[in-house]
């Protein structure tokens, strides 16, 4: 039974609609940094650009599930993710098996090996732009994943973790495997097969 | 492990500089990073090469939003 006059109405009405604007244009606030994440979680441009549009439009419906003073970015982000995984826009697979003897020096020591040492340190005169694109794509979804929310979207590993709604454990994991997954396809690339 | 085989420092530095990057080690485990990484320039190195790649891929991989799918997301607002 509601407790509210007829004069509250209106008022409360007033307050929710102030709410909801406020919280999209909040949301808007974010959709650059919602995107740049959502890109490299898909294969194309026009998969994210889809992705963002059903992401925002569910937020916008939903928006009074959104608990106020908590992590919007991660919010929209977990619905994004959660669409990626319903549409069946990620391929499955089987889980990356293969034994990974490289250790976190391996690219540098690659580096060093092929091009003198006084390079090695030279990042961004050894590696381009496109090869790192390639690279992280190449990287499987699960790694990849945590690699892009983690050290491209800024999260926390508990945010990443909540995001995907996997243990903090399962992140660090995928996150030390997938780096050094990351490294060995940017030295294939850089070097060449054979690394 | 066997008494007197201890594990190489560089090793031990290679497996916790990610952690270290990440700023989720332990104090004592911080401290230790930092005193080997202070006195080896084998890892010194590879620690500013980690710290550079880094921050490069995060650079490189980044792709803006187009404009027009800003303006399609604000259609999606919910009708004053």
């Amino acid at each position: 039974m509601s407790e509210t006059t007829p004069e509250a109405e209106p008022r409360k009405l007033a307050e929710e609609a102030r709410d909801r604007v406020r919280f999209e244009e909040e949301a808007l606030d974010l959709a650059d940094q919602v995107y740049r994440v959502a890109r490299r979680l898909v294969s194309t441009r026009e998969e994210a650009e889809d992705l963002m549009q059903e992401t925002y439009a569910r937020a916008f419906r939903s928006w009074k599930s959104f608990q106020p003073g908590t992590n919007l970015r991660a919010w929209l982000l977990r619905i994004l993710t959660n669409l990626n995984i319903d549409r069946g826009r990620r391929v499955q697979r089987s889980p990356d098996l293969q034994p990974l003897e490289e250790g976190d020096y391996f690219l540098y020591n690659k580096l060093e090996a092929s091009g003198g040492d006084s390079d090695a340190d030279r990042v961004d005169q050894r590696l381009s732009q496109d090869d790192t694109v390639a690279a992280l794509s190449a990287v499987p979804h699960d790694f990849r994943d945590v690699i892009v929310l983690v050290d491209i979207g800024d999260f926390s590993y508990a945010d990443a973790a909540q995001i995907l709604e996997i243990p903090i454990g399962t992140v660090m994991s995928r996150l030390h495997r997938g780096r050094r997954i990351l490294k060995r396809e940017l030295a294939e690339r850089t070097i060449g097969s054979g690394v | 492990m066997a008494p007197g085989l201890e594990v190489d420092p560089c090793d031990k530095c290679e497996e916790m500089m990610q952690p270290y990057m990440d700023k989720v080690l332990s104090d004592e485990e911080r401290d230790e990073a930092e005193a080997h990484l202070d006195g080896c320039s084998y890892c010194r190195k590879r620690y500013r090469f980690e710290v550079e790649l880094r921050q490069y891929v995060r650079t490189a991989v980044v792709e803006e939003m187009p404009p027009e799918l800003k303006q399609k997301l604000s259609e999606l607002r919910t009708p004053l």
